[in-house]
């Protein structure tokens, strides 16, 4: 938990860790204690030759030094790419190895990251619930609320990590997943997904309300598709999981469709453009393919005409009188002058202008 | 008289989005109350011609010129050289003075291209375009004119650095930004006629900015020639190249779309040797027009040499594009062959351009502030060698497996 110690204020927090959090912690050490005294037990010798022989088929890597060793995340067995494809390319099939029942499934496979097939697990493990539980601190209302929540999520790492209440943390783990889906897309159908009714031991499970006081819950058959806390407040939802002092995630706005104008638009307020005038002289030049030829549109000429023969509406000498009491007398008067003086002064340039 | 006192102090920019352009006159009454509204950008003096003479024009120009500080040099180009600047009155606000070089031409001292920059900047009010603050002349006469900073660099620039890494959705915002300043231009009747990726300039907040107004002018009235001679060859439009002196909107059009070319290329789209090359090189793409394909061709000025007897081309299929600009996607091949339509008449207007479906299809345009840009590279690189060795990208999960203990 770095991130913990990392936080502002979080002073506090790190004085608690010896403390408030005994079974965590002790967790902790046993697991990262476990593997290397584990391993010392085994003959050093003989564990280094055995990592290069297939278990199933016993082929070994001296002989064939192209072979490579996949593991199956679902049990860790360890065993050549050639068995893999033997045993499994016809769909799924029970793991080779004595003992294990699991059934594999050939995609599954893949090669193992860490020599250690206890971390390669955990990594695993760890992988899967911080992929489910990705909130941040933004998204509590406090420090605490956040810590408590990662005290939380440590903990169901470690109940899969060793085992403790894996199916119960697993039902919970699915009611967590299905609560996410609805919220990232509440357009989908909400709908519960029937439980494995063999693995519900009981008709009843254990929901963490909030303020952390647990409360049993009848789940009746007939309420398959409601909300077996009747009513579809979110509020009252069974997600599985309840964190202390989360905020209620606000569905993004549906982003607009892009404007390509982005809000700006330009259309005649005293006049309305026809497109076509007729007109002795204008007719001559439309009809000259020096121009039409040349790329000269004569409708761009006919509204910027418009334009300035109906530009001066726009100016409001009462906005300007305003304007010249408020400023005093240096500027008294000047909006439609100074406007005069412009036009004039660019028509100038303009008459200068072959370029 | 240097500087005529109209020009001499530049107002500031319209406030309102609604109210500019609506009409030109509206927008100039506008400035001139909006003084009272007052930014530090805004020239105190009134102007009135005769009021005080040169004098007061004088007088007004070295308080417009006491507003700014100029310090280092940021660049050069033919007619101007540019220094980085700020406010007096507030140093953070940062600008940059185009000092205009003195032009032979022009001995009064004021430079066409100066005027024309002025005259049209001052007018256009629209987040992709450069801000022209204020103007004002130096002791030697010669023009300067205060610009918005754009530090971020032009988009050959960007092209050009392969550092950058981008893609479709990314051409699509940059070609936005560059197709509503055209827009906006040519609603306000100017014509910019030098669009090419080194006057894109680009701001600190990744907004892409039209600038260099040098070549710009009012859309000319029918009948009152305008010089064939503009536009940068690669970005010249058949009509222009075939000397036609009454010509619109169109000849932007065509370099806006070589510029977005070049953007999914990273390469010049159709580059030349020489002005007559470059017809070559266009016809190699869109064929030698005829008659029927462009009526009055065969009018324009240089016609006569360039096709009367030219062996026929014709123009390449869709595969062509398709293959040479896979990133644009059809819609984008779409909208650029119908702002490339050789017949000016036939050519997108800026408006039909934004109303083409390519901006609101798949990809959506990259928001401004995730756009790649210039720099970035460099400093991400070395945020990554400051990083202990092996350490990932912070996220949860490598936060968790930090804790494992391989030992
Ligand atoms: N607004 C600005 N903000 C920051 N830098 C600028 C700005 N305007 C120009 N520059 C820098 O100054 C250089 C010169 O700019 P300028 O527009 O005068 O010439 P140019 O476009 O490079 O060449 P030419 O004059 O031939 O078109 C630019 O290349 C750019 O690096
Ligand atoms: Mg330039
Ligand atoms: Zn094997
Ligand atoms: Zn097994």
């Amino acid at each position: 938990m770095s991130k913990v110690a990392r936080a502002p204020g979080a002073s506090k927090r790190l004085a608690e860790d010896g403390g408030a959090s005994p079974l965590s912690n002790s967790l902790h050490h046993l697991s990262l204690q476990q593997s290397p005294s584990k391993a010392s037990k085994a003959t050093p010798a003989f564990a280094d030759s055995s990592s290069d022989i297939c278990p199933v088929c016993k082929s070994s890597r001296y002989l064939n030094p192209n072979m490579k060793f996949l593991v199956n995340p679902e049990c860790y067995h360890k065993m050549c790419e050639s068995c893999v494809d033997r045993i499994f390319s016809h769909g799924p099939a029970p793991c080779p190895i004595a003992g294990c029942k699991r059934t594999l499934r050939k995609a599954k496979f893949r090669s193992q990251t860490f020599e250690d097939l206890k971390v390669e697990r955990e990594v695993d493990i760890r992988r899967r619930v911080a992929k489910l539980f990705d909130k941040q601190e933004s998204d509590f209302e406090t420090l605490i609320d956040y810590n408590n929540y990662l005290e939380q999520v440590e903990e169901i790492n470690w109940n899969l990590i060793l085992g403790i209440d894996v199916e119960k943390t697993e039902q919970r783990l699915r009611k967590w997943e299905e609560a996410r889906k609805a919220d990232l897309n509440p357009n989908a159908i909400r709908r519960v997904t029937e439980p494995d009714t063999s693995q519900l031991s009981d008709t009843s499970h254990v929901i963490l309300k909030k303020g952390a006081t647990q409360r049993k819950v009848l789940m009746s058959s007939s309420a398959s598709n409601l909300n077996p806390l009747g009513g579809g407040d979110d509020a009252e939802r069974d997600t599985g999981f309840v964190f202390r002092g989360l905020k209620k995630r606000k569905a993004p706005e549906p982003e607009k469709p892009f404007d390509p104008f982005d809000g700006w638009s330009i259309e005649p307020q005293y006049y309305s453009f026809q497109g076509d005038y007729n007109h002795n002289w204008f007719t001559a030049m439309k009809n000259d393919p020096q121009h039409y030829a040349g790329g000269y549109d004569m409708r761009e000429y006919y509204s910027r005409a418009l334009c300035d023969a109906f530009g001066g509406m726009g100016i409001f000498i009462e906005d300007e009188m305003t304007a010249r009491d408020t400023q005093g007398f240096d500027d008294a008067g000047l909006g439609t002058q100074s406007v005069a003086t412009v036009a004039a002064g660019g028509r100038d340039v303009d008459m200068a202008d072959i370029f | 008289m240097a500087v005529s006192p109209v020009l001499s102090p530049k107002p500031n920019p319209p406030g309102t989005k609604a109210t500019t352009n609506a009409s030109k006159a509206k927008a100039l009454a506008i400035l001139n109350h909006s003084r009272s509204v007052s930014s530090p950008i805004a020239p105190s003096a009134a102007t009135t011609p005769g009021d005080g003479g040169q004098d007061l024009a004088e007088q007004m120009n070295d308080e417009v010129r006491r507003q700014f500080v100029s310090g280092s040099r940021l660049g050069e180009g033919t007619y101007a050289i540019v220094y980085r600047g700020h406010f007096r009155s507030d140093p953070s606000k940062l600008v940059a003075i185009k000092k205009m070089k003195l032009n032979a031409e022009f001995k009064d001292g004021i430079t066409l291209d100066s005027i024309r920059e002025m005259r049209h900047l001052c007018e256009l009010d629209h987040p992709n375009i450069i801000k022209l603050y204020a103007v004002f002349t130096t002791k030697d006469q010669n023009i300067s004119l205060v610009l918005e900073h754009l530090p971020r660099g032009d988009l050959e620039g960007l092209w050009k650095d392969h550092s950058i890494m981008y893609g479709g959705a990314d051409i699509k915002s940059w070609s936005n930004m560059l197709c509503q300043a055209v827009w906006f231009c040519h609603e306000s009747r100017v014509l910019h006629r030098d669009i090419k990726g080194n006057n894109l300039l680009i701001a600190a907040d990744n907004t892409l900015k039209l600038a260099d107004f040098g070549l710009a002018r009012g859309f000319a009235d029918p009948g009152r020639p305008m010089t064939s001679n503009v536009i940068t060859r690669f970005y010249r439009p058949p009509e222009l190249l075939l000397g036609s002196q009454h010509y619109g909107g169109c000849v932007d059009i065509w370099s806006t779309a070589c510029v977005i070319a070049e953007l999914a290329l990273r390469d010049f789209f159709l580059p030349s040797e020489t002005d007559l090359a470059q017809l070559s090189v266009i016809t190699d793409v869109f064929g030698i027009p005829t008659e029927t394909d462009w009526p009055g061709i065969s009018s324009l000025r240089h016609w006569e040499v360039n096709f009367k007897s030219a062996a026929p081309k014709r123009p390449q299929p869709l595969s062509f594009w398709r293959q040479r600009l896979p990133l644009l996607g059809d819609d984008g091949i779409d909208l650029l062959r119908g702002m490339m339509a050789m017949d000016p008449a036939k050519r997108l207007s800026a408006e039909q351009v934004l109303k083409h479906a390519y901006w609101t299809n798949y990809p959506r345009p990259t928001k401004k502030e995730d756009l790649p840009r210039q720099g970035d590279g460099e400093k991400k690189m070395g945020e990554d060698l400051k990083r202990a060795g092996g350490e990932l990208e912070s996220g949860r999960t490598d936060k968790v497996a930090r804790k494992l203990n391989f030992g």
